[in-house]
C-alpha cells in the first residue's frame, strides 16, 4: 500500500476525516473494498488502544459461552481484532438456542468456572443476579482503571441501560439509582410491524396505524388475499408469547402486568377494564386473522410464514422481519417495516424489547480480563463493525444507529427499517415488572390467552381467574 | 396345508401396504426434503416435484451452512463422530462389565444378589436432570467435566442396566446342564463361561448391545450439561439448524438421514439377532 493511502488511514485514526470520507477516498486511491475494510478495522483497533492499556492481561485465555445467533457470528468475525488488541486468547462454546439457557443455568448453578462470560437476556438476569451467579458490572464501568476512557457507556441507549439494571427488589424499577448492572446490552430487537409490501399492494391496504386498524386490515388481508393469513403473532404456552407484540401493545394502552403497593407487595393487574378491552382486541385479531394453529406458534413459525409468503404481517421482533427479508426466503426483498403505536391516542410506539447481553460469571477466575473482553465486544468500534458488515442489528449505541454507513446499508435492502427503528427506539424498553416469578406469571398469562382465543373461557372471566391465580402465587412466594 | 382365499390375500396385501405407508411415509418425506431447498420445502401447497439438490448434504459434510445471516460454521460431522464414539465405547464397556455380571446374577445365588441387581436397574428410573446437577459438581472436583471418559462413564447409566437385565434373562433361559456337562470334562468356570455360556447367549447379547447402542445414541441431556460444544452428540448438534434467522428444514432433513444411517445399518444387520434375542430372553420356556 502506498504511503499516501497509509497517511489517509492515519488521518482517520486521528479523527481528522470521517469514516465516509475515508471509504470514498480509499476508493479513489484504487484500494479495494476488502482491503479498505481491513485497514479500517485495524485503524479502529489502534484508535481504541490509544489511551488505555489493553495489553494488561496479555496471555490470558478466556472461555466464552455463546448462543448460536447472528450476533455471536458477528463477534467471531471480529475476534482477531480483540486478540491483536489485547494479546489475549478467546475460545468459545456455541450451543443452539433451544438448549442454550439450559446449558447456562446448569453451568451457573453448579458454580462452574469453565466460562468467563456468556450471552444472556435481561429477563434471565432477574434469576441469575439475585442468586449471586453474575457480577454487578456497574462497578467495572465506573472504575477508570478497568474501563477504557473511550468506552462511552452513555452512548448506549438509555432504555437498554435501564432494562439491564435492577436492584433485586421484586417490583423495583429497572434502572433505578440503586440498581445493579447485571449485564451489558449487546444488540437488541424491538417489537413492531413487518409486512409484505406486495400483498398489501395487491389488497390495496396501507400499513396499519393502530390496533383497531390492524384488526380491521388483518381481516381484510385474510379475506382478500385468498390463501395467506393477515397477521402472525406467537401463541405457544410460554413467556415468549407475551413479551413481543402482545406486551408492546398492552404497554401502549397504558396497561401493566403487576402493580406495586405502598407496602411493596405485588398484585396482578391483568383484570382492569383497560386490560380487558385490549385483550378483546388482540383475541379478535387472532381469531379472525391469525394462523390456524396459533397456539403452537413460536418465533420460528411466525418468521417462517412471513418469509414463505404464508402471512401478510407480523407483530413481532423487527429483526425477525429483517432476517426474513434476506437469505433464501421466498419473500426476500418484499417486506416493509413500520413503526407502530397500537393505542390511537398514544403519541409514540412503546415496544417491549429482547436484549442479547453479555454477563460475567461470578465463579470465573479471571474477571478483570473477562471485563476487557466485554467492553471490547460492546465497544462502539465492534458495534459499528457488526452493524455495517454483519447482521449485528439492532445496534445498542446511539452513535451507531445514527451512523450514515449503517443507515445507507439498511435503506438499500430493508424498506422502512431505519425509519421504523428511529421512531420506535426512544420508547423501547422492558415493560414487565421485574420479579422472581416472571416466567411463571407470563406462562400462566399465555395459557389463559390460549383458552380465551379457543373460546374456552370468556375474556372477562378468564382475566379475573388469571389475576386471582397470580395473586395467590405471589402471596405464596411472599411477594404479594 | 393352510389355504387362503384370493380375497384374503388381497386384503392382507392392502393392509400391509397401508401399514407400510403409515410408518414409512414420514421417513420417505424427510428423505425427499433432504434434497430440497428451503424455498421448495416451504411451497404452498407442498409438492413432491422439485429440482433435487445435494447442497444440504454438502453443507453438513463441509461444515458450512449458508443462511440468511451469511455463512455459518456447523460442526455436524464432529457431532456425528462424537455420537459414534460415545455410543460404541459405552456399549463395549457395558458389555464387558454387564455380561459377566448378568451371568453371575443368573447362575449364582449370593447374599444381596437381587438387591444389587435391582439397584443397577434403578439407575434407569432416576430422571437424568435430577442426577446431572450433583453429578456435574462431582465431575468438576475430580476433573471429569468436559471429558469423553466422564461422558462414557455417565452413559453407563443407560447401557449397563439394559444389558445386564436383558442378558440375565437370556442366561436364565439356557439350561445349566450344558454347562455342568462341560465342567465335568474338567474345564474351569471361566472357560465354561466363555466357551459355552457366551456363545449360546450370543443373540441375546447382540440384541441387548444393539438396544443399548440405540438408547445411548438418542441421549441428549448428558453431554449437553457435562461437556462443551466440541463433545456434543448429534442429538444436540442437530438443533443448530434452528436459528434465530430461520429454520433450515433441508439441512435438518439431511441431518436426520445421516444420523439415522449408522443405527439403521446396525439394526438391519442385527435384525435377526434382535428378534430372536429379545423373544428368547423375555419369555420363560
Amino acid at each position: 500500500m502506498s504511503q499516501k493511502a497509509k497517511d489517509f488511514f492515519e488521518q482517520y485514526k486521528a479523527g481528522k476525516i470521517s469514516r465516509r470520507d475515508l471509504m470514498l477516498g480509499a476508493g479513489k486511491l484504487g484500494i479495494s473494498a476488502a482491503t479498505a475494510n481491513f485497514m479500517l478495522n485495524a485503524a479502529s483497533t489502534q484508535a481504541l488502544a490509544a489511551d488505555f492499556d489493553w495489553k494488561k492481561f496479555k496471555g490470558a485465555k478466556l472461555h466464552l459461552l455463546l448462543n448460536k445467533h447472528p450476533y455471536a457470528d458477528a463477534m467471531i468475525a471480529d475476534l482477531d481484532n480483540f486478540k491483536a488488541l489485547t494479546g489475549m486468547e478467546a475460545t468459545y462454546d456455541i450451543f443452539p438456542e433451544d438448549v442454550y439457557f439450559d446449558k447456562v443455568t446448569a453451568a451457573l448453578s453448579s458454580k462452574s468456572s469453565q466460562y468467563d462470560a456468556f450471552m444472556t437476556g435481561a429477563y434471565m438476569t432477574w434469576t441469575y443476579g439475585p442468586a449471586g451467579w453474575v457480577d454487578d458490572l456497574g462497578a467495572y464501568i465506573k472504575d477508570p482503571a478497568k474501563t477504557n476512557p473511550k468506552y462511552a457507556w452513555d452512548d448506549v441507549l438509555p432504555g437498554l441501560r435501564a432494562s439491564t439494571a435492577w436492584n433485586g427488589v421484586p417490583g423495583g424499577a429497572l434502572g433505578s439509582a440503586d440498581a445493579k448492572q447485571w449485564c451489558i446490552p449487546w444488540a437488541y430487537e424491538l417489537n413492531s410491524i413487518a409486512y409484505n409490501r406486495k400483498m398489501y399492494d395487491k389488497a390495496g391496504v396501507q400499513p396499519p396505524m393502530n390496533m383497531p386498524d390492524l384488526v380491521e386490515k388483518a381481516a381484510k388481508l385474510t379475506k382478500d388475499l385468498g390463501g395467506p393469513y393477515g397477521i402472525g403473532v406467537r401463541g405457544s404456552r410460554s413467556w415468549a408469547t407475551i413479551h413481543p407484540g402482545f406486551l408492546s401493545g398492552y404497554a401502549n394502552y397504558g396497561q401493566k402486568d403487576l402493580t406495586v403497593g405502598a407496602d411493596g407487595k405485588l398484585k396482578a393487574a391483568m383484570n382492569t377494564a383497560g386490560s380487558k378491552a385490549y385483550h378483546k382486541l388482540f383475541i379478535e385479531m387472532v381469531q379472525n386473522s391469525g394462523p390456524k394453529n396459533w397456539s403452537t406458534y413460536t418465533w420460528y413459525q411466525v418468521g417462517t410464514d412471513l418469509g414463505a409468503g404464508a402471512s401478510a404481517t407480523i407483530y413481532d421482533a423487527d429483526v425477525l422481519g429483517y432476517f426474513m427479508d434476506g437469505g433464501d426466503n421466498k419473500e426476500k426483498g418484499n417486506l416493509g417495516f413500520h413503526a407502530f403505536a397500537p393505542n390511537p391516542e398514544a403519541k409514540a410506539p412503546t415496544p417491549n424489547i429482547w436484549i442479547w447481553s453479555l454477563a460475567m460469571n461470578s465463579f470465573g477466575t479471571q474477571k478483570d480480563a473477562a471485563w476487557y473482553f466485554m467492553q471490547w465486544a460492546s465497544s462502539t468500534e465492534h458495534d459499528l463493525f457488526g452493524a455495517t458488515k454483519t447482521d449485528f442489528v439492532n445496534p445498542v449505541r446511539a452513535s451507531v444507529a445514527n451512523d450514515e454507513a449503517f443507515k445507507t446499508r439498511l435503506n438499500k435492502s430493508y424498506a422502512g427499517y431505519v425509519d421504523q427503528l428511529a421512531a420506535s427506539s426512544p420508547g423501547a424498553k422492558i415493560y414487565f415488572t421485574p420479579q422472581p416469578l416472571f416466567f411463571d406469571v407470563t406462562t400462566l398469562w399465555a395459557e389463559t390467552l390460549q383458552k380465551m382465543v379457543a373460546k374456552e373461557v370468556p375474556v372477562d372471566e378468564g382475566l379475573d381467574q388469571l389475576a386471582a391465580t397470580i395473586d395467590k402465587q405471589l402471596k405464596d412466594a411472599g411477594l404479594g | 396345508m393352510e389355504h387362503t382365499s384370493r380375497l384374503e390375500r388381497i386384503i392382507r396385501i392392502v393392509l400391509v401396504a397401508l401399514i407400510l405407508i403409515f410408518f414409512l411415509f414420514p421417513i420417505f418425506w424427510i428423505f425427499l426434503m433432504s434434497f430440497q431447498t428451503n424455498e421448495d420445502i416451504l411451497r404452498i401447497p407442498p409438492s413432491p416435484f422439485f429440482t433435487p439438490t445435494i447442497s444440504n448434504y454438502q453443507a453438513l459434510i463441509t461444515g458450512k451452512l449458508v443462511s440468511a445471516a451469511g455463512t455459518l460454521d456447523i460442526p455436524f460431522m464432529r457431532n456425528l463422530w462424537n455420537s459414534v464414539l460415545l455410543s460404541s465405547v459405552s456399549v463395549v464397556i457395558a458389555l464387558i462389565l454387564g455380561v459377566p455380571a448378568a451371568y453371575a446374577f443368573a447362575r449364582f445365588k449370593f447374599r444381596l444378589g437381587e438387591d444389587i441387581a435391582f439397584t443397577l436397574l434403578s439407575f434407569r428410573f432416576a430422571p437424568p436432570l435430577l442426577v446431572l446437577l450433583p453429578l456435574s459438581l462431582y465431575f468438576q472436583e475430580i476433573g471429569l467435566t468436559d471429558t469423553y471418559a466422564g461422558l462414557i462413564w455417565v452413559y453407563q447409566l443407560i447401557a449397563l442396566p439394559l444389558i445386564l437385565w436383558i442378558v440375565r434373562g437370556y442366561f436364565e433361559d439356557i439350561s445349566p446342564d450344558i454347562e455342568y456337562a462341560y465342567r465335568i470334562g474338567g474345564h474351569s468356570w471361566w472357560r465354561t463361561f466363555t466357551r459355552i455360556a457366551v456363545p449360546l447367549a450370543g443373540p441375546g447379547i447382540a440384541a441387548a448391545g444393539l438396544l443399548a447402542f440405540i438408547f445411548c445414541w438418542n441421549n441428549f441431556v448428558f453431554a449437553l450439561i457435562l461437556a462443551s460444544a466440541d463433545k456434543q452428540p448429534v442429538t444436540v448438534g442437530s438443533l443448530a439448524f434452528v436459528t434465530a434467522s430461520g429454520i433450515q428444514y433441508g439441512q435438518i432433513a439431511a441431518a436426520i438421514v445421516l444420523s439415522v444411517t449408522p443405527t439403521l445399518a446396525i439394526a438391519l444387520y442385527a435384525q435377526r439377532y434382535l428378534v430372536e434375542g429379545l423373544s428368547l430372553g423375555a419369555v420363560k420356556g
